[in-house]
């Protein structure tokens, strides 16, 4: 199995310096943007966009031609970038902009030219300082060199550039609380209906939020047309895909592959193979929120769709491996945590529940559980997600409560033993 | 108007309007969904979740918040399957875990949303043996705020209604996920006007008022509906009381008025009925002394006076008054054949007011329903609080807000013209031609307008109001409301024959055209910018005949004195707003003492002087003050209780105010009230005696560079009177306009029409120095 | 104001940047914990003024968000990872290492303001778990041993700038991918080194 480099291709092929400007136009950077804009139209990136069938890369998978498509009318639109990658399991983003911050510019350059947007932000994650730090000196350099500000290109166009910080909240990755941070406020998800960014977005203004991975294939697509990208890949999943590869894995990192092997292939032949020959115990198949899959379940293949199939999903396309000595409560423990730590609070059964679930696991974990906290658990996590389907119902604002849910379901469902040899049997007065 | 749509709810259909909230709809048709964050007057927020009822849609059955979802045509909707039941009890049960069980010590207990929901679809037991969350119990956030954060259930009530309603965010939600709370920052308390209304939206006990605090429980309380007679707006109330004590006053949701709204002066200013300080024997002086009596030898004594009908009587006359109380005082008067009984009201700002024929007169509601609104009076925010909060609304709802300095400047946030120095003058006059300004052009010419007019100071003339009144009139299709501030000025007027102010006061009265003087319910020589030459006038007067509740720097002056009930609680009868809106007054506590009713005095009186006695009885005063309105819309006791009615009957009768142009004097001062100040009711309620303590002036920085002012302290001297004083710096005012609150104690003493010598402390200095 | 003219000036610069004022709170919470190690309340005070809100919405605010700190903190902020990928990666031992050399427990500050401690959600190396952040600078692949060799150095040398390459080379392992370029910027505080709060300098 090999990988398919698009979007890395550049970082790998120019490694001391393919984020510096110079390098990244040494090799064509740029040009399909300048082409675009003085030669383009908005209607036939659009067109390029929609043939590509590129679906977000930040974990809904929402098609981004049709998500193009929504943005209403209005004097004032925005493009916000979300680089708020925290998703535990994630790295993908770090990497583009770590390495290759001007792919995303040019990236954005096209969007808006697409959208006819002449304010972008990119929003990082407080914790990437250094890749912030990366994107800003592209940033200015872009400005330097004219293809940010007035007339780019020396076109009609003008488009500004915003490098904003987040601040330390995994809730900012869910578009509308991003937008109430970016606009000053807590990072509360906001209720859709009617807060759909498209239509009232950043100021209540229409706006496209975009992951940073989507927007950096935007010039491959538009360079290479959209019918090349669709020819990638399988249906359902064209193109590339970078999978971040973590856990107990010989080779993890971030890997470009089409979507359509299987994980138990990249895993062996990218990852090189579980450590000291371990067998695969359970993996997590797309970030922290996707429910988990068995180790006999590695030949599941990596597409959207496949896996929403087995009832879960691709996600960020985080994949975690977990080999045979793992222990899974203290595992789903620390998912659980997580997401107790990054609720907003705002909604009841998101605040109370995911804490609740954590001191729960916690006595079990701690072998200080009783007889009937298996029940306990699962009926706290159907209170939260309802009937615990999937993909899941939710009596919540926003998925972040029912993520909290996967990793129990997923215990309960398949390793319920592992959490029931916990439980004292005998209580002692 | 929207045709009707057809939902299915619970496999019944109903009817509603679309776009209204699910759950609206369903309570329109009796089918209460229980929730906590949602409330009617809030913009929704969907955060408990409480609410969550099942929907048909393309994808299955969906769990939604009933309380942001709109309802569309053939709806079908399901508020009692038993996912929505499960989810409904979880959400509790989540709510429920963090929740203390100090409901027996809680002021809520009874009337608490969370318990009654909890009986209605709560688990029986606990499941939750964690140790619950844990915060100093309670905090206070105001002078008259607790909080409780334990009891907090997160509902973002409060916090949503100081952003959105009265605009002054000053609580909010801190931390995030499972350690938020509510709170305040360090050093600036919930320091709003509005504070109370948060109390009693909350639904769980987080929020007390310190006035209520273990005061009773629910199920003793006795209650009526009545209007606060604390300024025009007339808010409705529901009073209530224990053991024949008031004991909490709250917000009725009346749509044409206060929504539900009250200011905390409207609320928390009601512990002076209890106080001891309230009269409760006649009192008469002699000898300089005043000594108790009865009212039948006050009766006698005065019926003597008044025997050959040619005394030469007046009036002054307070707003703290009921219409019937006004009609007994017009009725009696009509016995004399002199022509100069006058009422003088009690109010420094009354003026002629903008009632005539080609003058429409404007609803608080024209104001949602209007392209523009145009403000020129006093501080709103001060003086009509609730009325503030209907022109926040409207602003909110998209009407175009013009203010012409400099009393409205809390309004500058949300205006979109600000109209300052470059065009009002010091003095409060337009100095700019008004047809050119941008704002006016824009949305006033030839659009739908509802002006708030009134004197933004006592000093102001006449004339600068008349000349934005006439360009509004000749080139706007526009609707006045006057914007008078005291209490029932609007039942006065349109009850009493011939009202005149107390500048008029002061130049018509003496004691050589006085023979006899009523004083009812009015402390002018307390708090009236003519208080030096009313306070000569009165010591004057032969005879003063004053009634009110306590003895204050007017009433101790005067020969006689009547305890008298207060309206608020203590009498019947009825209440004419800003809008001459007329709505019942209600009883509630006994009275102390000897203490009568205005109109009760003066129809005892009537009798010792064997006046024909038409105004005997309260029915019949309320018959004769609207005898010639349409009996249909006749705003009498009948008419009022019919439910239909409880909101109040508005009239368009043309009152005969007919004050002396002001013309002459002028101040070079702001002068101007605030809510909170030294008035005497406010001095006995001990829960807010000391929010209008306070004594300051304000100005901008540089105003007060010019002073020379520095240590944050001032002294005010006049003619040898003197003040010491703080000064607050307020940005928003013009450069060169000195705001001084005239409702200040020792305030009174200063002629505000000459020059006050503004110096820096002294004392204060040296002590910076050392 | 307790903020001094450069400051102010920065800050009136960021405001600048936004379409509503509002928006630059998150970057002026940043900016006044560069100056005092955390959000004071004065702080608070200025960015009301600057932005036009109460001081209690700009609170609510900055304790939304996990780097905005509420207490002082020390010269170094350490903030190891525990969540998923580093959990299972021993992060529980790492964890245990910089808590015993601190003597620290989660979000303490010790005596000397040199350290402080905090076990943290992601920071995105998962590939090179188990990993951690000092002032926001990531080292990744870290062993007991090298842990304490970390901090160690940390409170010897006591650098000004703290730059993740430099920490990852002496004392980091396996990485979420190849790091590459040689550049040598780092955080001059115990916040993100970025240049739109000056915080972030070279090594010379």
């Amino acid at each position: 199995m090999k990988e398919t480099l698009l979007l890395t291709k550049h970082m790998r092929e120019n490694p001391e310096d393919s984020h510096l400007i110079d390098s990244y136009e040494k090799n064509g950077g740029y040009e399909t943007a300048r082409r675009t804009l003085i030669n383009g139209s908005p209607e036939n990136v659009l067109e390029e966009i929609k043939a590509s069938n590129i679906r977000g890369r930040g974990g809904a998978g929402f098609p981004t031609g049709v998500k193009w498509g929504f943005l209403a009318e209005n004097e004032d639109r925005y493009l916000v970038i979300n680089a708020d990658e925290s998703e535990p399991g994630t790295f993908k983003d770090r990497i583009l902009l770590e390495r290759d911050p001007h792919q995303l510019i040019e990236g954005i350059i096209i969007t808006c030219f697409a959208a006819n947007i002449k304010n972008a932000f990119i929003y990082i994650r407080g914790e990437y300082a250094k890749p912030a730090r990366r994107v800003q000196d592209a940033v200015e350099q872009a400005y330097q060199k004219g293809y940010l500000g007035k007339n780019i290109f020396n076109s009609e166009m003008n488009l500004d550039l915003v490098v904003h910080l987040g601040a330390g909240a995994y809730i900012c990755g869910e578009e509308t609380a991003l937008l109430n941070s970016l606009e000053g406020r807590r990072g509360e998800p906001r209720l859709k209906p009617p807060y759909f960014p498209a239509v009232k977005g950043l100021y209540m203004k229409p706006t496209l939020v975009n992951n940073v991975e989507t927007i950096s294939s935007v010039p491959w697509i538009v360079e290479n047309t959209g019918k090349e990208y669709n020819k990638l890949g399988v249906e359902g999943s064209t193109g590339t895909r970078i999978f971040s590869l973590s856990g107990h894995v010989n080779n993890p990192g971030n890997y470009e592959i089409e979507m359509g092997s299987s994980f138990g292939e990249f895993v062996e032949s990218l990852g090189n193979g579980i450590r000291n020959n371990k067998k695969v115990k359970a993996y997590i198949p797309g970030g922290a929120s996707a429910p988990w899959f068995r180790g006999d379940q590695l030949d599941i293949k990596m597409t959207i769709d496949d896996v929403a199939n087995n009832n879960s999903m691709l996600g960020s396309g985080a994949v975690v491996m977990m080999d045979e000595d793992t222990n899974l409560v203290n595992a789903a423990k620390s998912i659980v945590s997580f997401f107790a730590h990054e609720s907003c609070g705002q909604c009841t059964p998101c605040r109370e529940g995911t804490t609740w679930l954590e001191m729960i696991l916690d006595r079990v974990a701690s072998g200080r559980g009783r007889a009937s906290d298996i029940d306990l658990l699962l009926d706290v996590c159907d209170n939260i997600s309802p009937g615990l389907s999937w993909p899941p119902k939710m009596t919540t604002i926003c998925p972040l409560g029912p993520s909290a849910v996967s990793p129990i379901t997923s215990l309960m469902n398949d390793f319920r033993e592992e959490v029931e040899s916990l439980i004292p049997t005998k209580v002692l007065l | 108007m929207s045709e009707n749509i057809k939902i299915n709810v619970n496999g019944n259909q109903i009817e509603s309007t679309p776009n209204k909230l699910l759950i609206e709809a369903c309570e329109d048709s009796g089918i209460h969904i229980p929730r906590f964050c949602w409330h009617k007057r809030l913009d929704p927020v969907g955060m408990c979740r409480m609410c969550l009822v099942e929907i048909e849609t393309p994808r299955g059955k969906m769990l939604v918040p009933s309380c942001t979802t709109e309802v569309t045509d053939e709806m079908v909707v399901d508020t009692e399957s038993e996912v929505v039941k499960k989810a409904q009890e979880g959400v509790l049960e989540f709510l429920l875990i963090n929740h203390p069980l100090d409901c027996p010590i809680c002021d809520k207990a009874g009337e608490c949303p969370l318990q009654d929901q909890t009986m209605a679809y709560g688990p029986g037991e606990s499941r939750f043996v964690e140790e619950k969350r844990h915060f100093e119990k309670p905090i206070s956030i105001s002078e008259i705020i607790l909080l409780d954060r334990e009891r907090c259930i997160l509902c973002a009530r409060c916090t949503r209604f100081s952003d959105e309603i009265s605009g002054d965010p000053l609580i909010e939600f801190i931390q995030r996920g499972n350690k938020t709370e509510v709170n305040t920052f360090p050093n600036e308390p919930f320091k709003s006007y509005f504070s109370g209304n948060t109390v009693q939206i909350c639904p769980v006990g987080a929020l007390t008022s310190t006035s209520y605090r273990f005061k009773a429980r629910p199920w003793d309380l006795k209650s009526v509906r009545s209007t606060c007679n604390g300024c025009p707006v007339g808010c409705s109330t529901e009073l209530n009381s224990s053991q024949n004590k008031m004991l909490r006053i709250l917000g009725v949701d009346n749509d044409s008025v206060n929504q539900g709204w009250l200011c905390d002066k409207g609320r928390y200013n009601f512990e002076y009925l209890n106080s001891e300080f309230r009269l409760k024997n006649p009192l008469k002086k002699i000898d300089n002394e005043l000594k108790e009596t009865s009212v039948k030898e006050i009766y006698t004594e005065l019926s003597e006076l008044i025997s050959d009908r040619n005394t030469n009587i007046n009036f002054l006359i307070g707003t703290n008054s009921t219409n019937e109380d006004y009609v007994a005082f017009n009725e009696f008067a009509k016995n004399f054949p002199t022509t100069n009984q006058t009422f003088y009201l009690n109010d420094d700002y009354l003026y002629a007011g903008f009632f005539e024929q080609d003058i429409n007169r404007a609803t608080i509601d024209d104001l949602n329903n209007s392209e523009a609104i145009v403000i020129w009076a006093e501080d709103l925010k001060e003086n009509l609080p609730v009325l503030y909060l209907r022109v926040r609304q409207a602003v909110k709802n998209g009407v175009k807000l013009i203010v012409f300095g400099h009393s409205n400047s809390t309004l500058e946030d949300i205006a979109d013209f600000y109209y300052s120095e470059d065009i009002v003058s010091e003095n409060f006059e337009i100095i700019k031609d008004i047809s050119k300004l941008k704002g006016i052009k824009e949305h006033v010419k030839d659009k739908n307008v509802t002006a708030i007019i009134g004197k933004s100071t006592p000093y102001q003339l006449d004339e600068y109001l008349d000349k934005l009144v006439s360009y509004l009139v000749e080139n706007s299709n526009s609707k006045i409301m006057n914007a008078f501030s005291s209490g029932n000025t609007f039942g006065a007027i349109n009850n009493l024959d011939n009202v005149k102010n107390l500048r008029d006061f002061t130049k018509n009265v003496s004691s050589e055209n006085t023979d006899l003087l009523f004083i009812v319910g009015s402390d002018p020589i307390g708090r009236s910018v003519f208080s030096n030459e009313i306070h000569r006038i009165i010591e004057d007067i032969d005879n003063v005949v004053c009634l009110d509740l306590f003895l204050h720097e007017t009433s101790e002056l005067c020969n006689y004195i009547i305890p008298t009930s207060s309206t608020l609680g203590e009498k019947e009868g009825t209440f004419t707003n800003i809008e001459f809106r007329t709505s019942r007054i209600d009883k509630l506590v006994p009275s102390p003492g000897q203490s009568l009713s205005d109109w009760e005095f003066i129809s005892g009186l009537s009798n010792f002087c064997n006046f024909i006695n038409n105004i005997d009885s309260l029915d019949g005063l309320n018959e004769l003050a609207y005898q010639d309105f349409d009996n249909q819309d006749s705003p009498s006791f009948k008419n009022l209780d019919k439910p239909s009615n409880f909101d109040g009957i508005i009239n368009d009768y043309q009152p005969n105010v007919s004050t002396m142009p002001n013309e002459t004097i002028t101040s070079q001062y702001f002068v101007g009230k605030k809510l909170y100040g030294d008035n005497i009711t406010i001095r006995y309620s001990d829960s807010i005696s000391l929010l209008g303590a306070k004594q300051f002036i304000e100005a901008s920085e540089s105003t007060i560079e010019k002073l020379n002012l520095s240590s944050g302290e001032c002294t005010l001297k006049q003619n040898g009177h003197q003040v010491s004083a703080n000064y607050v710096v307020n940005n928003k005012l013009a450069d060169g306009v000195i705001f001084i609150p005239q409702n200040r104690r020792n305030f009174n003493r200063f002629d505000f029409s000459e020059t006050i010598e503004i110096s820096p402390n002294q004392s204060k200095e040296a002590l910076n120095v050392n | 104001m307790s903020w001094n003219d450069s400051m102010i000036k920065q800050a009136k610069k960021i405001i600048k940047m936004y379409p509503q004022k509002r928006s630059a709170i998150g970057p002026l919470l940043h900016l006044a914990q560069s100056k005092d190690g955390y959000i004071s309340d004065d702080s608070i005070a200025v960015i009301s003024e600057l932005v036009g809100i109460t001081e209690v919405q700009v609170k609510s605010v900055s304790t939304f968000y996990s780097m905005y700190k509420q207490e002082p903190t020390g010269k170094y902020l350490l903030s190891v990872c525990k969540s998923i990928s580093c959990e299972i990666n021993n992060s529980k031992e790492i964890i245990d290492v910089v808590k015993d050399f601190t003597g620290l427990n989660n979000n303490e500050t010790d005596e000397n303001d040199l350290f402080t401690f905090e076990a943290v959600e992601c920071i995105g190396a998962c590939g090179g778990a188990p990993a951690m952040q000092i002032n926001y600078e990531t080292v990744e692949g870290l062993s007991s041993e090298n842990t304490i060799k970390l901090c160690e150095w940390l409170k010897e040398e006591q650098p000004d700038v703290i730059i993740a390459e430099e920490m990852q080379d002496n004392f980091g392992g396996t990485k979420s991918f190849d790091w590459a370029i040689k550049d040598q910027s780092g955080t001059t505080g115990s916040v993100p080194g970025f240049q739109t709060f000056n915080t972030t300098k070279e090594k010379k």
